[in-house]
């Protein structure tokens, strides 16, 4: 597990002009890990991955590929290939031809190539026959796989993504994202997969990096960006979060600021304390919050009135007032809560489902 | 959806008008060419198609058609080669004096062709380069160059530089990329470009009338023969003229069904 990582980011800066897209970014891939960088657009993740492939130029850093700089080598010379989001697939080629194109770069043999591409056709569980289709002939989802098929002939030493699937719709996302993942399951290969959604980066990925404005803001294994996020970003970025303004307090470890929370005991027995005085954010995912029936009882507890329900198929999602503050709440359909708009309810969450941030409120800039 | 009573009855008088305008004037040329008269009167008294023997026949007008020929012909390589470099320039690539160059190269478009090819008259004098076709190629390719780049940048925006990110990516360099991938991509605007070029030279009389010197195109021809000593060999070549263009369209159209139902049945057998 800990050897030399096959890609290494030392110091990556680019600036445009007067500003800055990168500064100054440090990361190590493992060789066969599946990484997702997840940004907002503008966080600079499709510009650090335009830097790996060598579509750009980075203005200061070293990229290092198995312990070799490669941040000046031009991109045709680069081990590394990209599925772009437009997908890219060269229109006046068949479905064949596209995927036998690097290797005719390589300067294959045609028998050679042919053979090859019928192979991946295989792989990703296209008919053989797709072979002498035209490229507008495929369906958005025959196209992905082509793409993937085109890059996987090229069989780089790392494989980029540069969004390939938000251009799908939603179910057929989902099919191709478990493809995706059973793909780098079979191949054994590296991926590196930026996305805005943290759905696809769930679903998919060993680690998730979350960037921000140029930075990365947490790489950590899935689990432990949306359950310990580091910052309020993150917890935001992951999805529904409660989020509550906290500062230390001698007596019960914690004190909320702007709505009540009763906390059965000291926090500091739950390992959520902070020091007395020092601001901090009580995070809890809405899934985790329950609605107390009388008489049941949960390490925090906080009254609030039922505001509205919405059903987002499996799940219900109920927002609670309390104290002018929204509150969100997830149930399974089959655990649905029966209440109105209006209804005074009390929620509750334990301490092992929440989490405390230590960054001051509203982040640190 | 059907459009409106007064939108058919426009449409209607439209199409009246182009065919009264465009079409029957030409029709009229064309009942001129074979009449067996010296001079054009109508109605037309007798019908003879002596007059495209005896211009198929005449050295002047092979003369003439070689000359235009020649010039059209070596406009529209030019043309297509330069278009498509500058294409490439004007839609494609991001460099500083783009938007400039932009500008410049559609001024020659707006230019009276009279007043060019009066200008580019005057500046081969200068020089002390003698008129003849040749300077008629430069003149025609002032005009027409821009032209062609304009059509094959048309084609080159709707183009997506990730096609080229990619082939490079994968290893493909500069050459490779061009050959295998922009040049294809951009064969169609290229082709039409070529079929503009040609057709635009073909017909063009204001450049021509000032840069050929001694040299004469097939419209300067025409011109000057109904200005001076009419002859029935001028509506005859007049409709030689447009059925060149005609031939050269239709084989265009030829060539690329060709080419279509070729890729067409590669693709179906397997």
């Amino acid at each position: 597990m800990s050897t030399d990582p096959i890609l290494r980011l030392d110091g990556i800066v680019k600036r445009f002009g007067d500003f800055t897209a990168l500064h100054g970014i440090n990361l190590d891939i493992t060789e066969g890990e599946f990484l997702t960088i997840v940004g907002p657009s503008g966080s600079g993740k499709s510009t650090l991955i335009r830097l790996l492939v060598g579509m750009d130029e980075v203005t200061s850093g070293e990229i290092r590929l198995r312990g070799k700089r490669i941040d000046q080598t031009p991109a045709n010379e680069r081990p590394t290939c990209m599925v772009f989001q437009s997908l890219a697939l060269f229109p006046h080629m068949s479905v064949g031809q596209n995927i036998e194109f690097p290797l005719k770069i390589q300067g294959v043999p045609v028998t050679d190539r042919k053979a090859r591409a019928l192979e991946l056709l295989e792989t990703l569980r296209l008919p053989t026959s797709f072979y002498d289709k035209r490229i507008n002939q495929c369906s958005g989802g025959e196209k992905q796989r082509v793409a993937l098929a085109r890059a996987l002939a090229f069989d780089p030493e790392i494989l980029f993504f540069d969004e390939p699937l938000s251009a799908l719709d939603y179910r057929l996302r989902k099919t191709l994202e478990k493809e995706l993942k059973d793909l780098h399951n079979r191949t054994g290969k590296t991926f590196v997969y930026i996305t805005h959604s943290l759905e696809e980066a769930m679903v998919m990925s060993d680690r998730i990096a979350i960037m921000k404005e140029g930075r990365f803001e947490q790489i950590a294994v899935a689990d432990e960006i949306y359950g310990a996020p580091v910052s309020r970003f993150v917890a935001e970025f992951m999805g529904e979060v409660n989020l509550f303004d906290v500062t230390g307090a001698a007596k019960t470890g914690l004190e909320a600021q702007n709505v009540e929370i009763n906390i059965n005991g000291n926090a500091a027995d739950l390992g959520l304390a902070l020091n007395p005085g020092n601001p901090g954010t009580l995070m809890v995912r809405p899934e985790f919050v329950r609605f107390l029936p009388p008489g049941e009882t949960a390490d925090f507890i906080v009254a609030g009135k039922m505001h509205a329900e919405y059903a987002l198929g499996s799940r219900i999602q109920y927002e609670v007032e309390a104290a002018g503050k929204m509150l969100t709440v997830e149930k399974l359909r089959e655990d649905r809560f029966m209440g109105k708009p209006g209804d005074k309810v009390m929620l509750g969450f334990d301490g092992e489902a929440a989490h405390l941030i230590l960054e001051s409120p509203h982040g640190a800039d | 959806m059907r459009p409106s009573k007064s939108t058919r009855i426009a449409l209607l008088i439209y199409g009246i008008l182009t065919i009264a305008f465009l079409y029957l004037p030409l029709v009229s040329v064309g009942f001129a060419s074979i009449s067996k008269a010296r001079y054009l009167s109508f109605p037309i008294r007798a019908y003879s198609t002596k007059w495209y023997g005896k211009a198929l026949e005449s050295e002047s007008v092979q003369d003439l058609l070689i000359t235009s020929l020649m010039i059209a012909g070596i406009v529209t390589v030019i043309s297509m080669v330069v278009g498509f470099f500058g294409a490439l320039a004007f839609a494609r690539y991001q460099w500083r004096y783009r938007t400039l160059f932009q500008k410049i190269i559609l001024l020659p478009i707006f230019f009276p062709q009279m007043v060019l090819g009066l200008a580019l008259l005057m500046w081969f004098n200068s020089i002390g380069i003698i008129p003849s076709w040749k300077t008629a190629v430069i003149a025609h390719l002032v005009w027409i160059a821009p032209i062609a780049t304009l059509i094959i940048a048309i084609r080159a925006y709707s183009f997506d530089p990730a096609l080229e990110e990619a082939a490079r990516d994968m290893g493909a360099n500069t050459t490779t990329i061009l050959r295998e991938i922009t040049l294809p991509l951009l064969m169609p605007g290229i082709i039409s470009a070529g079929l503009f070029s040609f057709l635009l030279s073909w017909g063009n009389f204001p450049l021509s009338l000032f840069t050929t010197g001694a040299d004469s195109t097939l419209p300067e021809w025409l011109y000057a023969k109904m200005v001076s000593g009419y002859s029935p060999l001028v509506p005859t070549l007049g409709i030689l003229s447009v059925v060149g263009s005609f031939l050269l369209i239709m084989l265009a159209f030829a060539l690329s069904w060709l080419m279509r139902s070729i890729k067409q049945s590669r693709a179906s057998q397997i």
